[in-house]
């Protein structure tokens, strides 16, 4: 499977402008997304997702490393043409209505004049703000900002979409939505790379995850084989408390009763994120 | 293409701004209201205090309006962070740039052309007037050469763009709108008097002192060379070579400071 982002041992500090002080955002990170991949990057406030988001986006220039998107650095200008963005809570220019909006990302993005109105309206309808695309933007609540955010992250049908916390603001049933839309863009061959904190999101949709904290990477790899390590035999059992598999069925043939559900338990990504952070921390503390 | 699209953008926000339209009535106002100054009737001088009235409406709002709408307009994309929206899209930082003075040089012939029309039609009206109370015999021709009003608009639309470009290098590293606004309109102040650096460069005896203001005399742009308002003002023909010789001394500086911008621009962190 070929690589859409590859990041290598990037390393990225920020002058404190205090006697040469210096801020460390993210500390030798090296990833690899492959394409076709819903991937979720996690970790809590100040952990350095934004650095990394805004460095793989050419924003920024790390202080080391090096990130190349679809085999090109991340730093030229072309590579930006197959990568669509959504940032956190997004603000876009009030007085354009939400087709103007589109369509002026569309043609920044280089969609030829006779394709703009096409792909502008199927994003629109993709996201679900057709009744809405004709009012100005300043009037839009915040689930109608991340929904229109969206449509102009797609609107040149990037090949790489990063999504900045896509959920914050939006009411469950637009949350549905935009989940929806995640799954069609994994099954038409896209990569995802999916910043959130609600991690029953990710749970739910992400391929693999990466955790970062104080820009270390401190946990990667898919989400099945993370949350199996710990799994649990867990049996549910009507009327009677269980003891052992063996001796259980025996004694419930005995007691005429039977083992109605058989169920594999694990631990949720919001226990083992907690836990990691919280190991991270000690190992920290005691070094 | 992309270039275009930010320009046109950039002049769609600055033409909703309520700053502009304020600006633009006030000096509309002005320049109407100098007709009220007839109860002077001092004909061709009544006609000339207009014109000078005008220019001084038109250059003074139009100095304001280049700093305060170049500095707003690309503070509004930092502050609102669209910017990086549009950054992370495949566009040069020289073409955002470059966008955006091209827009604010489209806002500032918009304003240029409102003014121009507004001043020739109150000239026009007012000359009529004048024309009316004195017989044929003794009208003079051509008190107020129309042609040169337009060509000292252009001129001082050339000069807007300066004072553009100039907010734009200052902005492209500045952290905030206060402190760019603030220091454009203290460089304007200089460029008006850089002509003082140049009389301090011919008279200056020491080499050190004389080759520091040489060196601060070609940094900043000189002001007076786009002051042509007395020629037209005085009904004299305003001479071809001195349009144009301000006109692309205004250019060479569009072209030198935007390319300063474009270079701080680009070390910019986002």
């Amino acid at each position: 499977m070929s690589i859409a982002v590859s990041i290598k041992n990037i390393t990225k500090d920020y002058s404190l402008k205090l006697r040469g002080l210096k801020l460390r955002a993210v500390d030798g990170l090296s990833l690899e997304i492959p394409q076709g991949e819903i991937f979720g990057l996690l970790g809590p406030n100040g952990s350095g997702k934004s650095t990394t988001l805004k460095i793989l986006l050419g924003l920024i220039k790390p202080t080391m490393g090096e990130v190349m998107v679809f085999n090109s650095r991340c730093s030229d200008v072309a590579s930006r043409s197959r990568i669509g963005y959504l940032p956190e809570s997004p603000n876009f220019y009030t007085y354009l209505t939400g087709e103007e909006l589109v369509s002026f990302y569309a043609g920044i993005c280089g969609v030829s004049q006779n394709k703009i109105k096409e792909s502008v309206s199927a994003v629109i309808s993709l996201v679900g703000l057709e009744e809405a695309s004709d009012r100005r933007v300043g009037t839009y609540s915040k689930g109608m900002l991340q929904r229109i955010g969206l449509a102009q992250a797609l609107v040149h049908d990037p090949d790489l979409i990063i999504l900045d916390e896509p959920m914050a603001g939006v009411d469950p049933l637009g949350a549905i939505k935009i989940t929806k839309v995640i799954l069609k863009l994994k099954e038409r061959g896209k990569t995802v790379l999916l910043c959130t904190h609600l991690l029953a999101h990710v749970e739910e949709i992400c391929d693999r995850i990466a955790i970062l904290d104080k820009g270390k990477l401190i946990l990667e790899g898919s989400v099945e084989s993370l949350l199996r390590e710990t799994k649990e035999e867990t049996f549910l059992v009507k009327g009677l408390p269980a003891e052992a598999e063996d001796e259980l069925q025996q004694w419930l043939k005995s007691k005429g009763a039977s083992l109605t559900t058989e169920r594999r338990s694990s631990r949720n990504l919001e226990e083992l994120f907690l836990e990691k952070i919280k190991n991270q921390t000690k190992g920290e503390e005691i070094g | 293409m992309k270039l275009f699209l930010i320009a046109r953008n950039t002049l769609k926000e600055a033409i909703r701004q309520k700053l502009f339209h304020f600006v633009v009535l006030l000096s509309i106002g002005l320049i109407v209201g100098s007709l009220f100054f007839r109860e002077f009737n001092f004909g061709v001088s009544e006609l000339k205090f207009i014109v000078d009235f005008g220019f001084g409406a038109m250059t003074f709002f139009g100095s304001m309006l280049a700093v305060v709408v170049t500095a707003q307009l690309f503070f509004n994309e930092i502050d609102s962070r669209t910017v990086q929206t549009l950054l992370s899209k495949p566009v040069h930082r020289a073409e955002f740039i470059l966008g955006k003075f091209l827009g604010v040089l489209f806002v500032l012939l918009f304003f240029m052309a409102l003014m121009a029309i507004s001043l020739l039609a109150v000239l026009a009206f007012r000359e009529a007037s004048i024309y009316s109370r004195i017989s044929e015999d003794i009208r003079p021709e051509g008190w107020i050469r129309y042609g040169d009003v337009v060509l000292f608009s252009v001129v001082q639309w050339v000069k807007l763009g300066v004072i553009s470009a100039l907010t734009l290098l200052i902005a492209s590293f500045s952290r905030s709108n206060l402190y760019s606004v603030t220091m454009s309109f203290l460089l304007v102040i200089i460029c008006h008097l850089q002509y003082l650096t140049l009389e301090g460069w011919s008279t200056a005896s020491s080499w050190v002192v004389k080759g520091l203001l040489f060196f601060l005399s070609y940094l900043l742009p000189n002001f007076q060379i786009f002051n042509l308002g007395d020629w037209v003002a005085s009904g004299e023909i305003l001479p071809c070579s001195l349009v144009l010789k301000a006109s692309a001394y205004g250019i060479v500086y569009w072209i030198g400071l935007s390319y300063l911008a474009v270079y701080s621009f680009s070390k910019r962190e986002i």
